[in-house]
């Protein structure tokens, strides 16, 4: 960790005022009572929520429309969904979603494949027809088997919807609709039970273990031989949980679980509100912005998926994907020999040894995200590089800070950015904070805002020296070979994974936590074993105390 | 019918009071239509204040430029500021409120959040955290029993870039595309309020009914889980009944509304983030047009728009430098006093700000516009924005309120918590709260100046 | 056989790779052509085309109906009608088409424009137009062209200059042109241009190549060609053309010679020049290609390929016969009808790498001026 002194906290101007776009998110009103009890419940996520209907429905249902936008806590969306509630407005999005997704589901063309009966009358309501549907898509949404009175309101409000406007199949899109706003879908929620094992002591239930399970390896609700194996009890003896994290770290559905990650613990949700001026950076199309998560998502899955990688080569990796106006972008040649034609292909590409565009924080998916629209930020990149890398806090900046230097870029004596952020630095009161930020951006300096590759700024050949931690290094290589042996770097990703599962992050004095981080030391930092030992350890599925007492 | 008159009534206790002092004793049992129908050009004039009261908040960031916007004398017929011309032609229908300030009492400046933080929810903390803001409350006294119990737009393309949030579940997310706005107010499910003839939607009866399915639920789940789960579900909860009410309200025959009529649909726009200003400008005043409608038409009784965040992204074409950055970076011009590059972007706000306000002044509801019977209240997250300070902010409002408020005044408040700026609204709203506010934010006395 | 094959072969023979450059070269800079059309010169249009007689669309077309037998009044009603409900009845309009008489049949104008009266129209006359010396005698032909101030030939220009389709100043194209152009740039196969020399930011020899790639081009967050994209040539040699050509003050000229590009419809179906002269500036600070392609063209081409054009216009008929009339080149020897006729083509080239099917890289982009901003180099090529 950075140790910065309350002092140069106070002192120190950060990032913000430099024009990155801290998103504006909010908490909860925190409860004062001292040991008061958490709520455990997490909101859906657009992408988790989008998984589950591709799973239960597959790829022809097309989901569209909004979602409430999801909120950032330290550092992760999945922390933010144990605090996030549902708006007016969200209510209205989530109705208008599950139509349109119940109007599909229906419809003539799908009502085959997804309803196991065919009605008496298809005019009328037929409640054995409606049970069947019920039950079985019921268990898949609600990600436990209904009980028998959900079931009787479910039936119940289909007979009332049928008869209204004289279609079974009308009833069934009730039904349906119901279910995909209910709070049993929308929240994942986890309930207790006794823990035979520790008399007077409570146990998530295998429900509610099984779902966890789920939504941190695949990112979607849990399928139909874990809801099973938790259905049984299986999930919750030591050989039952083993079988099943087994079998689902290697199904390709974990890519969708480290995709999710990845692409929270990197903060893409923040590409939602991402432009850069087309004048000024004509290679970055709305279809590059979109390339570049897709690129670094495929470059993590490849990395520490199929090659079974060290976390720490993410840094430095010459393996990557591009597209040819990905390439354009960063300007290397992607030979495509496919015929003339849509869509570009995805082609692996390696970086020749000692490229500078090599490894995850080279890509458009960092050094752009975290620039403004006209121009490059070391000091946004270095607070972004600290805060979702290796998991350090950046004071916010203070308001009263002169900033006449550092982004005069036609200033004729600060012609690049490291010029005129050393003037700017050398105010004392801004010094603190800037230390910790933009030395480790400034290494970044050879990719302009849109994430292009330069080698001169104004005419002036750019500096990319830069020190992290005492160890001083040039250019986005030395920077990323620091990274690799900063123990920051894995303590980091290890504690995000687990929050991201857990949806808040671990004790660091808890013992078995301290033992998957030594297993991940010891696995040579595989992430597939990290992923592996979070799912098998009891803490992922702990019960805080403050709600340990069963209810 | 019966919704609209018991909201009405609400904000007109006051009015009420003084109508029956005056010796008139106001009607509340006719449909507004029904007099306006009686006579053929100013029977409505009559009952005209019995329309509903309406309210609007309108965010621009980073404030106007520091030594130049104070007008040089308080109360009527001052002369506007250069940075305010745009406001000229409503001078007489706005009140300009100076000096006022957030007070920190010891929590950390948050830039561009802790002072709208104490101006909008009176409270101010360390965390963000964000509760309870002044158009939810008017909300909750003006707002119940329309469609939408308020509709939030942002012109950035950012769904985060709303100061709206409920005392329970917090921000309000934004509509950031017009044309899904578009079709959400004036959809397939609009009800014209001023047809003849009124069908109930079989569908909207059937979706009403059958949410009650997901309100079965409820019990069975509420007795699963701890307690800070249940308050949880009891925001969710909420929330749902708020979609119920909206159903409920599109199966009763909608109040007349006289100044209601269906706006066309506006060129596409998906909402996708902006950065230039004048591209964000021209988005604005498409929303500026269908809030109004929608205000006009009864759907909503309460809107919210806000130009950008506080930290503005937004650029001059060909100019790398947002107009945040630009707050910090350039130098106050010696002359002016202030700073130039920033002034352009504030007059584009004024600006916009009066085209807002115009566009609600052109609906006319009998003898006054929509304006008139309502509150704009504009505000912005810092005082002198070089500093970004919590000072002197510059704060309006548009419109009477329906003759609550006395307008064409510039208001000096130096040093005194803005949160009475928003104690006199929320008052004058018909909010019944006499004290407002936490720590040195508190303040228990409106401006009685202003107030009628 | 043409110039080309000849060079090809000839090169072949001694270098398995027609791509291979020679031994000395140390760089390749690779473009694909991102502008291509009819080099105009209509800024004095009042100069060039005093009579102003040729009118657009409209007058046209009354002209023709008046060719089928309605009066002045009739055509003008007609077309006022047609203004509003955007075309002529479907019988009118299959009239005035097959208004060419053959053997005492009516026939499409288009298929028999010979059989059609000359609408004689209106030629340029002004002085100036950009061009190269094809080596043209008649002094009367002759324009000047503004940038070399040298005589030039280009008797497309004066054939066509005077027409509203032709009435274009770069960027904007000439209309049938551009309306081509913009159908097939995000579709068709594109061209590419490579120069190769010992140190291109300096004066002296280079080889030049034009091919057919298999990509088209793409467009950039403005709606412009994307720079740096990977183009890989097409398999097959139709379209390869190798040119001996030199840098003088930055601008490049060739060794005059045939080239042929293959291309599609509706735009060119093929590109091919005779005695091929080029003056392009290879210093723009944005690192496009920016300049002229002359020589001679076989004008019935040009025009078969006009008439085909979504955006043929009611002048193709008066263009047929005005080319026909300023041909300058390669009589027909019964006739002594000039078959080829001299014009220029202005073009821009956007940089990019390009490569063969193997995955062999053989040119990469010219790197831009840094200093300048991408904008105002942008704005910097405009003439």
């Amino acid at each position: 960790m950075v140790k910065v002194s309350r002092k140069s906290l106070a002192l120190a101007a950060s990032a913000a005022v430099l024009g990155i776009a801290l998103p504006a998110f909010y908490t909860r009103a925190a409860d004062t009572a001292a040991p008061a009890e958490v709520a455990l419940s997490l909101r859906l996520s657009p992408s988790q929520y989008k998984q589950s209907m591709a799973d239960i429905f597959g790829p022809a249902i097309s989901i569209t429309g909004r979602f409430e936008p999801e909120t950032r806590e330290e550092g992760l969306m999945a922390i933010g969904a144990a605090k996030a509630n549902i708006s007016d407005t969200g209510v209205e999005r989530y109705d208008d979603l599950a139509r349109g997704i119940s109007i599909q589901v229906v419809s003539a063309q799908h009502r085959e494949t997804f309803i196991p009966c065919t009605p008496q009358n298809a005019k009328t309501h037929d409640d054995a027809c409606t049970r069947a549907f019920v039950s079985n898509i019921g268990r898949l949404i609600y990600r436990r088997a209904l009980t028998e009175e959900e079931i009787q309101s479910k039936v119940k409000a289909a007979a009332y919807a049928a008869d209204t406007h004289r279609d079974f199949y009308a009833g069934m899109s009730a039904a349906l609709a119901d279910m995909l706003i209910s709070p049993n879908f929308l929240f994942r929620q986890r309930t207790t039970e006794a823990d035979p094992e520790h008399p007077g002591q409570t146990r998530l239930d295998g429900i509610s273990k099984a779902t966890a399970l789920s939504f941190f390896l695949w990112n979607s609700a849990p399928d139909d031989m874990l809801l099973k194996a938790a259905e049984t009890g299986d999930i919750h003896s030591k050989e039952g949980l083993k079988k099943q994290v087994d079998r689902m770290v290697s199904s390709p559905a974990v890519e969708g679980g480290v995709r999710a990650f990845f692409s929270d613990m990197l903060g893409f949700s923040e590409f939602e509100t991402l432009s850069k001026d087309p004048q000024f950076f004509p290679r970055y199309t709305l279809k590059v912005k979109d390339e570049s998560q897709e690129q670094t998502l495929r470059t993590v899955v490849d990395h520490l998926v199929r090659r079974q990688g060290d976390y720490r080569d993410l840094f430095t990796t010459p393996h990557t994907y591009l597209t040819r106006s990905l390439a354009a972008l960063y300007d290397v040649p992607l030979v495509e020999t496919t015929d003339n034609g849509e869509p570009q292909h995805w082609q692996a590409y390696t970086y020749p040894a000692g490229d500078p565009r090599a490894g995850l924080l080279a890509q458009a998916s960092f050094v752009a995200l975290w620039s403004p629209a006209g121009r490059t930020s070391p000091t946004g990149r270095g607070k972004a590089l600290r805060e979702l890398i290796l998991c350090q806090t950046v004071p916010p900046p203070p308001g009263n800070v002169d900033f006449k230097f550092v982004q005069d870029t036609s200033n004729p004596v600060y012609k690049t950015t490291r010029d005129r952020l050393t003037a700017h630095r050398s105010e004392a009161m801004c010094a603190g904070c800037h230390k910790i930020t933009d030395p480790i951006g400034l290494a970044l300096e050879n990719f302009d805002s849109a994430g292009g590759y330069r080698t001169t700024e104004n005419g002036v050949a750019i500096d990319t020296s830069g020190e992290l931690s005492g160890a001083k290094f040039d250019g986005p290589i030395g920077l990323a070979k620091v990274l690799h042996d900063d123990p920051s770097v894995t303590n980091c990703v290890a504690k995000k994974t687990f929050a991201f599962g857990a949806g808040h992050m671990p004790k660091s004095d808890d013992p078995e936590w301290q033992l998957i981080q030594k297993k991940f030391t010891d696995s040579k930092y595989n992430f597939v074993e990290l992923l592996r030992q979070v799912a098998l350890s009891q803490v992922l599925y702990s019960v805080p105390s403050s709600n340990a007492k069963a209810p | 019918m019966k919704t609209s008159m018991m909201s009405s009534m609400a904000i007109t206790r006051r009015k009420a009071l003084r109508g029956m002092l005056a010796g008139s004793a106001v009607t509340v049992g006719l449909p507004i239509l029904d007099c306006v129908l009686n006579e053929s050009g100013n029977a409505f004039a009559a009952t005209g204040e019995r329309l509903p009261a309406r309210f609007a908040t309108w965010f621009w960031g980073l404030g106007l430029g520091e030594g130049d916007w104070v007008p040089k004398t308080a109360g009527t017929d001052y002369e506007l500021p250069p940075q305010l011309q745009a406001l000229k032609p409503l001078q007489k229908k706005m009140n300009l409120f100076s000096g006022g300030q957030v007070f920190l009492d010891g929590q950390s400046n948050n830039t561009h959040f802790t002072g709208v933080q104490g101006l909008m929810t009176g409270k101010v903390s360390s965390t963000r955290d964000y509760f309870g803001s002044i158009d939810t409350l008017v909300g909750d006294v003006i707002g119940n029993g329309t469609r939408f119990r308020s509709i939030e737009v942002a012109c950035d393309g950012d769904a985060k870039t709303s100061w709206s949030a409920r005392q329970n579940s917090g921000p309000q997310p934004a509509e950031v595309s017009p044309t899904a706005l578009y079709t959400r107010i004036f959809g397939p499910e609009y009800k014209d309020p001023n047809a003849a003839e009124f069908v109930p939607d079989t569908d909207v009866m059937v979706r009403k009914s059958v949410l009650t399915g997901v309100t079965d639920e409820r019990q069975a789940l509420m007795s699963r889980l701890g307690a800070a789960d249940r308050a949880k579900m009891d925001n969710y909860f909420t929330s749902l009944r708020a979609l119920e009410q909206k159903l409920a309200i599109q199966l009763e025959k909608p109040a007349p509304m006289v100044g209601c009529t269906k706006p066309a649909q506006a060129k596409n726009d998906d909402g996708h983030p902006l950065t230039l200003a004048l591209e964000a400008m021209e988005r604005h005043n498409i929303f500026a047009g269908l809030l109004a409608h929608a205000l006009a038409c009864g759907q909503t009784r309460v809107v919210n728009l806000a130009i950008t965040q506080g930290m503005s992204g937004l650029r001059k074409e060909g100019d790398t430098t947002s107009h945040h950055t630009q707050t910090h970076e350039e130098p106050v011009d010696s002359t002016l006093g202030y700073q130039k590059n920033c002034a352009w972007f504030q007059g584009l706000y004024m600006q916009a700000l009066a085209d807002f306000a115009t566009t609600f002044d052109g609906i006319k509801e009998g003898d006054k516009s929509m304006l008139d019977r309502m509150v704009i209240f504009a505000f912005t997250d810092h005082g002198a924005p070089r500093l970004h300070s919590v000072r002197n902010y510059p704060l309006m409002t548009l419109g009477t309120g329906d003759g609550r408020m006395k307008v064409g005044m510039h208001v000096p408040k130096s040093g005194d918590a803005v949160t009475r700026i928003g104690l006199t609204v929320m008052q004058a709203m018909g909010v019944p709260l006499s004290a407002w506010g936490t720590q040195s934010n508190r303040v228990t006395s409106p401006i009685a100046e202003v107030l009628v | 056989m043409r110039l080309t094959k000849i060079l090809r072969w000839s090169l072949g023979a001694a270098l398995p790779l027609c791509f291979a450059v020679p031994a000395m070269a140390a760089e390749t800079h690779g473009y694909v052509i991102s502008w291509f059309a009819t080099a105009t010169h209509a800024a004095d249009f009042a100069t060039n085309c005093p009579e102003n007689r040729n009118g657009g669309r409209t007058e046209l077309t009354i002209r023709a109906l008046i060719d089928i037998g309605y009066t002045r009044e009739e055509a003008l009603d007609m077309v006022k009608n047609a203004a509003v409900s955007t075309a002529l009845p479907a019988d009118v309009t299959k009239k005035m088409e097959n208004r060419a008489i053959v053997n005492g049949k009516p026939q499409s104008i288009y298929n028999y424009p010979e059989a059609v009266h000359d609408p004689n129209l209106e030629t340029v006359i002004g002085k100036f137009a950009y061009g190269f010396d094809l080596g043209g005698r008649t002094e009367a032909n002759k324009f000047e062209d503004p940038d070399t101030r040298q005589k030039v030939d280009n008797q497309l220009w004066r054939a066509v200059g005077c027409t509203e389709s032709f009435r274009a100043i770069p960027p904007v194209m000439p209309y049938p042109e551009e309306l081509a152009w913009n159908l097939m740039i995000d579709t068709a196969p594109a061209w590419v241009f490579s120069i190769t020399g010992d140190d291109l930011s300096k004066d002296g020899k280079v080889t030049v190549t034009l091919d057919r790639v298999t990509q088209h081009m793409e467009r950039d967050a403005s709606g412009n060609v994307l720079s740096n994209m990977t183009y890989v040539l097409e398999q097959g040699t139709r379209s390869h053309n190798v040119l001996q050509g030199e840098i003088k003050d930055g601008m490049l000229s060739i060794t005059p010679a045939e080239i042929y590009l293959e291309g599609e419809m509706p735009y060119y179906s093929e590109i091919a020049i005779r005695n091929t002269h080029m003056r392009i500036n290879t210093r723009n600070p944005d690192a496009k290609l920016v300049g002229y392609w002359g020589g001679y063209i076989n004008w019935t081409r040009f025009i078969y390929m006009y008439t085909s054009r979504p955006g043929n216009n009611a002048d193709s008929i008066g263009l047929y016969h005005a080319l026909k009339r300023m041909a300058d080149s390669d009589p027909d020897p019964k006739t002594g009808q000039n078959r080829y006729i001299s014009t220029t083509w202005r073009m821009e080239a956007t940089p990019a790498y390009i490569a063969k099917a193997d995955g062999k890289i053989i040119a990469s982009p010219a790197p831009r001026n840094t200093t300048v901003p991408e904008k105002v180099a942008d704005a910097s090529v405009r003439p």
